[in-house]
This record gives structure tokens, sequence and C-alpha cells, in this order.
């Protein structure tokens, strides 16, 4: 970035991003240093991406014409904790309207990828058409700037994610590195794909210990582009720590938002994973297919259960505080760490083991394990799996594909296998597509064409408003449970006022834990950005800007074919309620229309003004 | 007063997961909370005979407390 301004709100264009636009069928590079729109341009991420995207008119996300977009946040790889996002963005394979259209998209991962990728000295990639051969691109720092280079990627072809960062580390040191599976190989039959990141721990170790910007099948879009890696290769250029950020970094690992994720030798919680233990009292932890049943089977995948027969290990991203995941290995006979299996965070954890049936945490690990290496997003994996297996319960005298059953391992991992190898578009196409296939839709556990997260949507009518995966774009998934919140008043403000803001770390570079509770209309943010860039801004500024992102994006949905009536949860859960849940029943049908009403009324005016004098 | 608590997640690590337990007469959540050296920072929710109620609120003989950590991220 180049900044000639101490003012981002006032005066934007003078804040300038270098962005390359390469064009994939002939190799054609331009550099540009580009002007800053608006703040949310200066913020970069996703409220970058999609004003870029909404000038493009896109029928089906594999065509030419549909970008994809690699870029950073403003705090990517900057000092203070957490600052290491990459974004892709594109017109989505998986994500779609009822009219058939692709939505816009984004995902975002640590790793130090980002970090490396804008030490090269770009912000932001911009992919063009498609390769006619496999390539790998190198970005590298040099002293005439960041240059690109497409590279043949035969022989990393069949590779897994893992296999493929570790082959490349071979050829380039001082790099990190972002890649697809074969999953995103096989993009004509796998919409879910996911790109990989490596991280520090993963170089070190040589083991799969990968991050993922998983949803929305950017890795399918890379896969279709014929981008099999990327390289970014620069020097380390960390910054000796201001007080200032100092002090954010102090309150980021202190405060109460990362409490729970630190670990349990520490004072923590236990990272993302014990979010089992206080869902599990009112049985609202995902369980075969979003059916929890009343029972006790979940705890078998708590901690301490696990901890009997496993190693456990706590992990952090690089130069991260917060240590917010957990490493399960294989124990030896005398205790000590045998084979590391997997990690283990939350939403694959659920959606890979309780909620299809599967309850022993080595299994559980395998299955993450595949799913990693073959680079699909765990969550809608999970979820075309377990609406598989429901389908299956539902006609055991004819059902799909292996017959696959819930809890039935052997069956669930060749499922997994045939579908990152490209061998079963109905799973690797997902859930909507699937159950539109055996026309059963109700009990498909998608909003908009995307799987949902392990949260009960019986807790979360927040759900419908997401913008781009149901739990990382509104904030309202543990509310019901943590807060006991049932009037319809209390949801129509969080999710038009308070919870929209969790989008704000997917413009700016920050990991949502830097302070998921207050996102980064904060202090702390304006700490870091006067600190790292003499910016000055009002935190107002910074949260009306992701107002206006968020919104943007939401608008974005419309144009491509949305209608409000898209905006629902699966019919299942207020047709069929589920008694074993011990909440309030706040998705009945009259309830939801009370709260779509008030929440439209709140929403439609300013997507009126965004759609009148941005998006045609 | 006797009090039914149940603890979840690390709040049991060293404690228990269910206990009845004496009480004085007008003790409040946070007064166990206090008593039993449960971090604050980490206590996410405080149910009350099922039922979601505050750190402050006054418990009588006879309840249930339920003492659950936070709920934030995935």
């Amino acid at each position: 970035m180049k900044i000639e301004t101490t003012d981002p709100v006032a005066h934007p264009e003078l804040i300038y991003y270098r962005r390359c636009t390469v064009d994939l069928t002939n190799g054609e590079q331009k550099f540009e240093d580009v002007s800053c729109q608006n703040l949310e341009d200066v913020l970069g991420g996703f409220g970058r991406s999609f004003q870029l995207l909404a000038q493009r008119t896109i029928s089906t996300a594999y065509c030419d014409e549909n970008p994809l977009i690699v870029n950073t946040g403003l705090l990517t790889g900057s000092s203070a904790m957490t600052g290491l996002r990459t974004y892709f963005s594109s017109f989505s394979p998986i994500k779609g309207s009822k009219a058939g259209l692709p939505a816009a998209m984004w995902s975002t991962g640590s790793g130090k990828f980002g970090a490396k990728f804008k030490w090269t000295g770009l912000d932001e990639l911009i992919f063009e058409n498609r390769s006619e051969k496999p390539v790998y691109v190198l970005i590298k720092e040099t002293v005439n700037g960041p240059q690109i280079e497409l590279k043949p990627a035969d022989h990393l072809l069949g590779l897994s994610t893992h296999k493929k960062i570790m082959a490349l580390q071979k050829e380039y040191d001082n790099a990190h590195f972002a890649a697809i599976g074969q999953a995103g190989e096989n993009w004509q039959n796998v919409y879910m794909g996911a790109v990989a990141l490596s991280t520090e721990n993963q170089l070190k170790t040589g083991e799969d210990k990968l991050r993922f910007a998983g949803r929305g099948g950017m890795g399918s879009m890379m896969g279709y582009k014929n981008i099999i890696a990327l390289v970014a290769q620069s020097s380390d250029k960390n910054k000796p720590l201001t007080d200032a950020v100092k002090k954010v970094n102090r309150n980021v690992v202190k405060g109460g938002g990362s409490a729970r994720l630190q670990p349990i030798k520490r004072g923590g919680g236990g990272g993302t994973w014990a979010a089992y233990d206080v869902m599990q009292p009112f049985h609202a932890v995902p369980f075969r297919n979003y059916r929890p049943q009343g029972n006790n089977l979940p705890e078998k995948l708590f901690r301490e259960n696990v901890e009997k027969n496993y190693n456990i290990e706590s992990g952090a991203c690089y130069r991260c505080g917060i240590t917010c995941h957990n490493y399960i290995s294989e124990k030896n006979a005398d205790g000590s760490r045998g084979e590391f299996i997997a990690k283990f965070d939350y939403e694959p954890l659920n959606l890979l083991s309780t909620n299809i049936g599967i309850h022993e945490a080595g299994q559980a690990g395998r299955l993450i394990q595949l799913c990693d290496n073959y680079g699909m997003d765990a969550i809608s994996l999970g979820v075309t799996i377990s609406y598989t297996l429901s389908y299956n319960e539902r006609h055991p005298e004819k059902p799909l594909l292996n017959g696959a059953t819930f809890g039935d391992y052997e069956k669930i991992r060749e499922l997994i296998i045939n579908a990152g190898e490209g061998n079963s578009p109905e799973i690797g196409k997902g859930s909507m597509r699937l159950s539109q296939s055996t026309g059963e839709t109700s009990y498909a556990y998608h909003v908009k064409g995307l799987e949902l997260p392990a949260y009960q949507p019986e807790t979360n009518p927040g759900y419908c408003w997401a913008i781009a995966g149901a739990h990382m774009t509104m904030g309202t998934y543990g509310m019901l449970i943590r807060e006991g919140k049932s009037d319809v008043d209390s949801w129509v403000k969080a999710i038009t006022e308070e919870k929209l803001h969790i989008v704000g770390f997917d413009l700016i570079g920050l990991c949502k834990f830097f302070d998921i509770t207050q996102g980064i209309g904060t202090q702390m943010v304006v700490d870091c950005l006067k600190s790292e860039f003499n910016l000055e801004i009002d935190p107002n500024k910074i949260k009306e800007a992701v107002r206006r992102a968020f919104l943007y994006a939401m608008a974005l949905e419309f144009r491509q074919g949305y209608t409000k009536e898209e905006f629902s949860l699966p019919t299942e859960v207020w047709k069929n309620p589920n008694p074993n849940i011990n909440l309030p029943n706040i998705t009945n049908p009259e309830f939801m229309a009370e709260l779509s009403e008030k929440v439209w009324a709140v929403f439609d005016k300013e997507l009126e003004e965004i759609r009148d004098n941005n998006i045609s | 007063m006797q009090i039914t608590i149940s603890l979840h997640g690390v709040f049991r690590i060293g404690r228990f997961k269910e206990e009845v337990c004496d009480y004085p007469l007008g003790s409040t959540a946070q007064s166990i909370v206090d008593d039993l050296k449960i971090s604050v920072t980490l206590l996410g929710i405080v149910l009350i005979n099922g039922v979601h109620a505050a750190a402050e609120d006054i418990l009588h003989d006879g309840d249930s407390l339920m003492l659950l950590p936070l709920l934030e991220g995935g």
C-alpha cells in the first residue's frame, strides 16, 4: 500500500494498493497502483473485491469472465496479532440462487501465506480467463517490486494439498504456499474445493497442519483456472512492536473474546472444540444431520473423554497468542505423542463426526485429515454427507451412492475419497443440488446454497441473512444459547445492527478472534492503524464502512437472482420442530415471519440506495 | 439453603460435575462462582432452574444452578 494521507475517510484516493492482473490465456501481466475509491477499498478483503465482482455480469461460475481475486487486508502482514488473512473472491460454483446464477463469494484463511504475499509488495492479484495448461504462480519480492511468474505444475497434479505444499517447499525457501488438492483439480465434479494455506508448523514438522480458505468453492475456482498453487516468496518483514500495538496484542490475548480459546493450562477454555461442552446441556450439538436426539452420545467427543486415548496439543497461528486450535495425535503405549492425525476445530470436528453418527475421536480425526488433504470445505462436505446418510435412513430400500448410513465409518470414508477424487459429483456439488435431484429438499441443511455450520438452525434465525457462510458473516449463532434471547426485537437488533459487524474482519486482514464481540470498529483497531500507517480514523467510520460492505454484498445476492423467500431456514426446522432441543422455539413460522418483516424493514431502504447507486 | 450446582466444560476440572451444596440464604449466582473460584472471564452462561439468569440473581432453597463457559466463535 502506498499511503499519502493520514485521513482515509476524507481522502481514500490518496491511498493506493498494488495490483497485478494476470491474463491466464497468454500470461500477460499488468501492474498498477490503484487509487482507493472509498474506505472499503482501503480496508481491503471482500470490501474491495466485491466492488470489482459487481462490475461483471456472470451467469455461471466456470466461465472466462469470472475472475479469481486474491487479496489481503490492510492489517495483513502487520504486527497486529492475527494479521494473517488472505482472501479469495469470485462468483461461486457452489453458492447460487434458485434462479441458477452463481453468488459472489469470498473465503479466507490464516497460515502465513497472506503475510508473505503482502511482503512481496503486492496487495491484490487478479486472475482473468483460464490457463490452457496447469500452472503454479510464483509471486516474489525483487528489488524492482513484486514479480509474477507462471510455471508448469504437471509435477504437482494428483498430489494432496499437503504434498503439493511440501513439494514446493523443496523448490522455494523463504516462501509460503496456497494450494488446492485433488478436489480442486476435479472442479467439474467438485464445487466445494478449498484452498489450503501453509503454516510455519507444517513446514517445520512436515505434518499436515494446514489452514484453509474453505467456503464457497474458491479451490474449485482455482482448479477451473488451472492454477494448482500459489507461492509467495519474500523476506519476513516483521516490524518492531510499538508500545501501542503491544498493548493491543496484550488485550487480544487477555480479552474476553479470546479467553475461552486459550489453552486450558493457561486458564482458557481449550479452543473452539469446547463449544461441545457448552451446547450439549441444551442438546444443541448437531447430531445425525442436525437432529439432536436428547442423548449423551455427543459427550463421547468431550475433551475429557478424548484425552484418555489420544494426545492433545494446543496450537497457534504464526505470532498469535490466542492458541485457538488443538492437534490430536495417536497416544503411544508409554503415553507419549504418536502419529499426528488432525486439527480439531469445532466445525470440521462436529460435521465430520457427531453430525454423521461418528463418535470415536480417532475416526473423526481421520475423516478430517482426508477432507483436508483432498482440499474440500469441511462444512460443505460434512453437511452433504449427513444429508446423504439421512436420505439413506429414510430410504433403506433404495439408498444413495454406496448406501452409507450414520456411523458407518468405512462407507463414509469411501464417500469422502470418491468425492475428493472427483468420482462423486452427487457429494461434490453440495447439498442443495443433491437434494434438488432427489426431490427431498426439506432436510438439506443449507441457506442460499451454502451448507450450515455446526450450530443448530433452531438456535439461529440469523443464518438467513448471512452473506458468505452462515456463522462467519452473521455473528448471531451463539445468541440463543448464550443469552437466552427469544424476543423478536432482540433478534432484529442483532441481525441488523450488532452482529453483522463480524464481517469487518474479512476486510481488514484480522481473524475474528481478535475481538469477536466488538468487531473492527474499535479503539484497538484505530490504535493499530495509527501505529502501523499513521492513519487517523474514527471507529464509527470503520463501522459505517463495514455496514456498507455487508449490504453491498447482500445487494449483489439479489442481483444474482436471490429472492427474499430464499433467505430462509431448511423446511424441516420449522415444519417438524425438534422437541429434544432444550431452548425456546424461535424458528416457528410466526416468529420467522415477524422477524423477516422487521429485518427487511431496516435493510430494504439501504439496499435500495445501494442498488440505485452502485449495482444494476 | 440447598442448591444443586452443575458445572460444565473446564469448570469441572478440579471441581465436580454436579453436587448439592449448602449456601446461606440470599446467596447469588456470583457468590457461588466466587466461592468455587471459577474464572469470571470464562463464565459465559448462568442458568437458574434451566432459565438464563444474571450472575447477580438471588437463589432460593432448592434451586438448581448451571454454570457454563463462554460460547464464542467456532
